[in-house]
């Protein structure tokens, strides 16, 4: 077990959580190793669809290297398995609209083969690059 | 540590292999547990998923597939595939502007404990099948010429509304003998059940049309080989409404052609595609399609529905010691006798080698029994010549019928097959019906 470093109370408190309202603001500021730092998965993906974020969490949940994944179309490449009205059709209709999208649902991803419970919180906001799908495990 | 790296990356590319393939692959328990399940199952399921969770793939299916847990459990061999490529509907769609979604699942039973199930979305497949047919119709209707057929609209029961020029032109009937009545009196009136007139009504509010040919009466009692299809003239009427939106009435087209003229190059296509080459009866392909037709009725209406399965009893030792154009005269005059004892609305076709198969609609045991017998009988008078010798070939017969019970047209000719089977047993050239004293007698 790695031992954490006394500075982790204050890594606490400015870490913002998965239900965090700032999460947007922090993500969009943020830097890559932060973004790794979180104990749930980020992705993010640009208005063409292509995946520019993965953190570590979702690269170990879902066993795939970072590298493997960026880049790639992330409904049709890297998720498939939100390529439904559930969330892909979500963005689509929040891009068409230029309306903002924050919402969690839940959901089951098939990480590694195996049906998982998660939670799927579904950020966009017009007039920003990136869009966002962060997946925490429920239990 | 090469080789660590090296099993470390294929373990990860056969992965991502898995999350991009473009089916769904689902491995459960017997009872429908998830074991392992890769994206696309998950794009396909999880909005079906009630729950929110994908917990068992029969209890996600539930609301679309209710008969896949009953196909498993009625599955009792060791292995083998329980369905391959079985059709379920997700969604009714929006007409004009979605269309309705289709799943094929295709279930494969790997030992006692584990079931592997692969589902894909065939929306695609399905409106493209749906345009072929649709066009089929049309071509169907246009290539014949416009002099011979008859156009009348039938009210919300089937009832024609008006007579014309155009009914009188193709039958003979006259304006009283035609109007208010309902449209089955232009076939033979033994050759419709009731039942029957609202099948094809609902079949034209389901698909856009209801196709199909028969025997049709003129008003000098002569017969014709007709087709005929009915369109509806109403909006749509969304499935589970029992009426158009707008509170508008039912209303229907119907078109009558006589297509006795085997000129109609179309209809020798369309006929050539669905006919047994040596016998002339349906093939199975006409068969499985009609039959589905029926057991989509029965599902929609609960009626009497019993099949029979016939086969030539000995028929290798006529091939044997006759040769095989001899045995070809035989499956001939099987198929001859089976279509002049079979009701116009009955299905009768050739399954393959010497096996037979009728369908009949509106039936239950008791007259599938009858019918069976007077089948049986005819057929064993019957001698066909070679030679100089007369051969003489008999039959046995299975029936089944539709209930509760039956998962499917498939459980359904099991069943039959499994009366045959008990009739052949008992020293052939009988009739047995399944579950009915199915044990042989034994000496």
């Amino acid at each position: 077990m790695r031992i954490r470093p006394v500075s982790i109370r204050m890594e606490t408190l400015t870490r913002p959580t998965f239900e965090s309202a700032d999460l947007p603001d922090w993500m969009a500021t943020c830097r890559e190793q932060e973004l790794d730092d979180l104990d749930f998965g980020v992705i993010g993906f640009d208005l063409d669809g292509r995946v520019q974020r993965y953190n570590a969490t979702e690269s170990r949940l879902a066993g795939l290297a970072t590298a493997r994944v960026l880049g790639q179309m992330f409904f049709t490449s890297v998720a498939p398995c939100m390529n439904n009205f559930m969330v892909c059709q979500r963005f689509e209709d929040a891009l068409r609209d230029g309306t903002p999208l924050d919402d969690t649902i839940d959901y089951v991803l098939t990480l590694r083969m195996r049906p998982v419970k998660v939670k799927l919180r579904l950020l966009a906001r017009p007039g920003e690059g990136f869009r966002y799908v962060l997946v925490q495990r429920r239990i | 540590m090469h080789a660590l790296d090296d099993i470390a990356a294929e373990h990860e590319a056969l992965l991502q292999f898995l999350y991009l393939a473009p089916v769904g692959i689902v491995q459960t328990t017997p009872d429908g547990t998830i074991g392992m399940i890769n994206p696309l199952s998950a794009q396909l399921l999880m909005p079906l998923a009630t729950d929110g969770n994908l917990v068992n793939l029969f209890d996600a299916l539930d609301p679309v597939a209710p008969e896949l847990r009953a196909m498993v459990a009625g599955f009792t061999a060791a292995s083998g595939a329980v369905c391959d490529g079985h059709r379920v509907q997700l969604t009714a769609g929006i007409p004009g502007r979605e269309d309705p979604r289709f799943l094929s699942v295709s279930l494969v039973k790997l030992d006692a404990e584990r079931f592997m199930a692969v589902l894909s979305d065939i929306t695609l497949v399905m409106r493209r099948e749906q345009q072929l047919k649709q066009s089929e119709a049309w071509f169907n209707a246009i290539l014949t010429g416009v002099s011979d057929y008859a156009l009348v609209t039938l009210d919300e029961v089937g009832r024609i509304e008006r007579w014309n020029a155009s009914i009188g032109r193709v039958t003979g009937l006259r304006r009283q003998e035609v109007e208010r009545q309902p449209f089955s009196i232009l076939s033979r009136p033994d050759e419709t059940p009731a039942e029957r007139i609202d099948d094809r009504l609902r079949e034209a509010d389901a698909n856009g049309w209801s196709l199909e040919d028969g025997w049709y009466r003129r008003a000098d009692e002569t017969r014709f080989w007709g087709s005929t299809m009915i369109a509806p003239l109403h909006d749509p009427v969304a499935p589970g409404e029992s009426a158009p939106p707008g509170g508008s009435e039912r209303r229907y087209a119907l078109i009558v052609r006589d297509i006795t003229d085997k000129r109609d190059a179309a209809e020798d296509l369309r006929r050539a595609a669905v006919t047994d080459h040596l016998t002339g009866i349906a093939n199975r392909r006409a068969f499985f399609d009609a039959a589905a037709r029926e057991l989509e009725r029965w599902r929609r209406a609960p009626r009497p529905l019993s099949l029979l399965l016939i086969d030539a009893d000995h028929f290798k030792n006529v091939n044997d010691r006759h040769g095989h154009p001899t045995g070809d005269a035989v499956l001939r005059a099987i198929a001859t006798t089976l279509s002049g004892t079979a009701r116009e609305i009955d299905v009768v076709a050739r399954l393959g080698g010497e096996e037979f198969v009728v369908l009949l609609p509106s039936t239950d045991v008791a007259g599938a029994a009858a019918v069976a017998e007077r089948i049986r009988a005819a057929i064993a008078a019957i001698a066909v010549e070679s030679n100089g010798t007369l051969v003489r070939c008999t039959v046995s017969i299975g029936i089944s019928t539709m209930g509760r019970d039956v998962t499917g047209l498939d459980a359904l000719i099991e069943r039959a097959d499994e009366a045959l089977y008990v009739a052949k047993a008992a020293g052939r050239n009988r009739v047995k019906v399944h579950g009915a004293c199915m044990a042989p007698a034994v000496g």
